[in-house]
């Protein structure tokens, strides 16, 4: 009965209702593609002035003048990649720990409610009262002990030298892993959620105890969808602006000491653009924002395809 | 009846402003003689440091004349010259007048006029444990060194000499400055230039500037607290944050060589000295006379010369006309200072000029 039933209602012709309904969603569909390319066309215009300016040489100039309408992407691209590498230096075992705790841990699961919800409320927090915050207490923290005490423990380390002034690499980096950090527990969690049962129980069967499965079973599975979750969250640090303009210190600088300032790109643009006068120091704004989205849009684009490629494939075709 | 209550009322307003600044009068411009404006809903946009007075003074302007309102957007005086350009805006504001390119793209410089809206100065606040305000002393090489990068200890040799009666800290000196671009920054520079050929050269005048030396912090807020919360800064903030804020700011020496502490009567001081001073000769930094705070500058407003609306056109030159002349007492109360003579009387020629369909908007008699 039930194959006659569906075979009958796909071969029924289309009536005038789905037509309309198929347009409708079609157009829906282009409509978002044709947005994405209008964005970066309507980007790319405004730059071209600066990139036939400054060419490819844009990428590797350390320069920031606007008196003498000089411009190189390179400190703040530098600053970029920085602050959001130790984001995810910190952000990641932290959040690879709760992650487990959430998934695994059976025996306290009182405690799981509220660490969920503590992690939604985090995720939800606008990211101007991070940066008021870290303006005010976590700055002169890391100034007064944080990197006091790294320069003291691990002052022989070129990343620990020179002076704190609570600005910086370093505070900026903390801030953003804050702000990383719901991303990637939520995600990791359903990943690791999503190993199946029986690889599991077959571990224990075998005799490993909790802690074996899930460091040889559990976590080599879900490797992949982790991954995705840290690409998902760099997605996420690498645009960043506004927290991050209050506590960088906003200084085009390259520097292999944390502790001093720098520039990302989000912030140069956020910072700029109100009086940037003319068309090539209008036209390199833009063109950071260009690299920007490409950087970004290549990182979303990978951890998505990771992310699907685990939490989409059946795991019992395996 | 009404207008004579009103003309009592602002006999009043004028004779209170005056009391202890002389500086904004015109003796043609008697309270009696002020327009009643038509009915218009005005808008510009600009600059962020004129803000606070411009939004106090048309608050009080609208209080007067209830049917016009104005709405003025900080939005930066790029985007407001930008929007001044596409004619969403009725008048822009900018720190630094037109470039002629800017001018250009209005249709040239013949098609825009600039007025002064008012004066403002700037000091160089610190944070230095046991140094209070008006304590330490600063002299235009010191400044420079301090911002050039070469002088970067509290307990200097050239900081030492110039005050020897307080005892400078071993110390990094922390410099901090805007990170946005702003007028402040550009009146800023263009005095380090003026002071200093190091600084002409490596450096410049600018809006933004590529500083060697220091961390920026966008807007003067937060420059302002950057230096509160940090032991050992220095930057430039507004006097306005100053004061508001009560931080520690130091005293400057002067080109005539006598240390002000900055205010707004030193701003009015040093402008009386550039009895020429237009959009094209705008800069009033590191002047002379005895009492000149060095770090000053005007704050521009620019509108199109023809009117193409000429309610709005005759309601926005009424309106700039009490803004220089009587709107100007709420410039003193917000430590911007007052408009000297001359460039009040600059400021109304350029209103005169302001036409629709060839007809003067102005009314005033003078």
């Amino acid at each position: 009965m039930a194959p006659k039933l569906v075979a009958t209602s796909r071969q029924r012709p289309l009536i005038s209702g789905d037509r309309l309904f198929r347009a409708i969603a079609y157009g829906a569909a282009a409509l978002i593609l044709l947005i994405a390319a209008v964005f970066i066309v309507a980007l790319l215009i405004p730059a071209l002035p600066a990139i036939t300016k400054f060419g490819l040489g844009f990428f590797v100039s350390r320069t920031w003048d606007p008196v003498r309408v000089q411009f190189g992407a390179l400190p703040a691209i530098y600053g970029t990649l920085v602050t959001s590498a130790i984001a995810l230096l910190i952000a990641f075992p932290v959040g690879m720990g709760a992650a487990l705790f959430l998934a695994e841990d059976a025996r306290l699961r009182l405690l799981r409610g509220p660490l969920s919800f503590a992690i939604e409320l985090l995720a939800g927090i606008p990211s101007v009262v991070i940066g008021l915050w870290a303006f005010f207490i976590l700055t002169p923290l890391m100034r007064d002990n944080v990197d006091p005490f790294l320069k003291h423990t691990l002052g022989f380390l070129p990343f620990f030298q020179g002076s704190a002034s609570g600005y910086g690499f370093l505070t900026a980096g903390v801030v953003l892993a804050i702000m990383v950090l719901p991303i990637m527990v939520a995600l990791s969690r359903d990943v690791i959620r999503a190993v199946p049962l029986a690889l599991r129980e077959a571990s224990l069967a075998l005799g490993a105890t909790n802690a074996e499965t899930i460091w040889s079973v559990v976590l080599p599975y879900a490797r992949v969808g982790i991954t995705g979750a840290v690409l998902l969250s760099l997605g996420r640090a690498l645009g960043e602006t506004i927290a991050v303009t209050m506590v960088i210190g906003n200084r085009p600088e390259i520097s292999a000491s944390l502790f001093s300032t720098g520039y990302t790109l989000p912030s140069v643009i956020a910072n700029e653009f109100t009086e940037a006068v003319g068309n090539v120091y209008l036209g390199a704004l833009f063109y950071l924002g260009l690299v920007l989205v490409v950087i970004t849009i290549v990182v979303n684009v990978l951890a998505r395809l990771l992310v699907w490629r685990f939490t989409g494939s059946e795991p019992t075709a395996a | 009846m009404k207008r004579a209550l009103i003309a009592l009322f602002g006999g009043a307003i004028v004779l209170a402003g005056c009391g202890g600044n002389t500086a904004a009068t015109n003796p043609s411009t008697g309270n009696a003689n002020l327009p009643t404006p038509p009915g218009a809903s005005l808008t510009g946009a600009g600059a962020t440091f004129p803000q606070p007075f411009y939004a106090a003074a048309f608050f009080a302007y609208n209080k007067k004349f209830s049917q016009v309102t104005v709405n003025y957007q900080a939005v930066g005086s790029g985007a407001g010259i930008q929007q001044l350009t596409k004619k969403t805006v009725d008048f822009g504001a900018s720190d630094v007048p037109l470039k002629s390119s800017e001018a250009d793209a209005m249709g040239g410089s013949d098609k825009v006029v600039q007025l002064a809206g008012t004066l403002g100065t700037e000091s160089l606040a610190y944070n230095l444990q046991g140094v209070g305000g008006g304590q330490l002393k600063l002299t235009p090489d010191t400044i420079a060194g301090i911002f050039l990068g070469m002088i970067k200890k509290w307990n200097d040799p050239a900081l030492k000499a110039d005050n020897s009666g307080i005892s400078l800290p071993d110390q990094d000196i922390h410099v901090v400055h805007r990170s946005d671009g702003s007028g402040t920054t550009y009146i800023f520079s263009d005095y380090l230039s003026s002071v200093s050929s190091e600084w002409a050269s490596k450096v410049g005048r600018g809006k933004s500037v590529s500083w060697p030396v220091g961390q920026g912090a966008s807007g003067n807020a937060a420059v302002a607290t950057t230096i509160k919360q940090t032991p050992g800064a220095i930057g430039y903030v507004e006097l306005a944050y100053v004061l508001q804020t009560n931080m520690t700011q130091a005293t400057l020496k002067n080109k005539d060589g006598n240390f002000v502490l900055p205010s707004a009567a030193g701003a009015t001081a040093a402008a009386k000295q550039f009895a020429g001073a237009s959009p094209s000769q705008f800069s009033i930094v590191n002047a002379p006379g005895r009492d000149s705070a060095p770090i000053s500058g005007y704050s521009w407003l620019m509108l199109y010369k023809d009117q193409a609306n000429k309610a709005r056109g005759t309601a926005m030159v009424d309106l700039f006309y009490w803004l220089v002349t009587d709107g100007q007492q709420y410039a003193t109360n917000l430590h911007y200072a007052a408009l000297p003579g001359n460039m009040v009387s600059y400021d109304l020629a350029v209103l005169k000029s302001v036409t629709s369909g060839g007809t003067t908007l102005l009314s005033v008699s003078s």
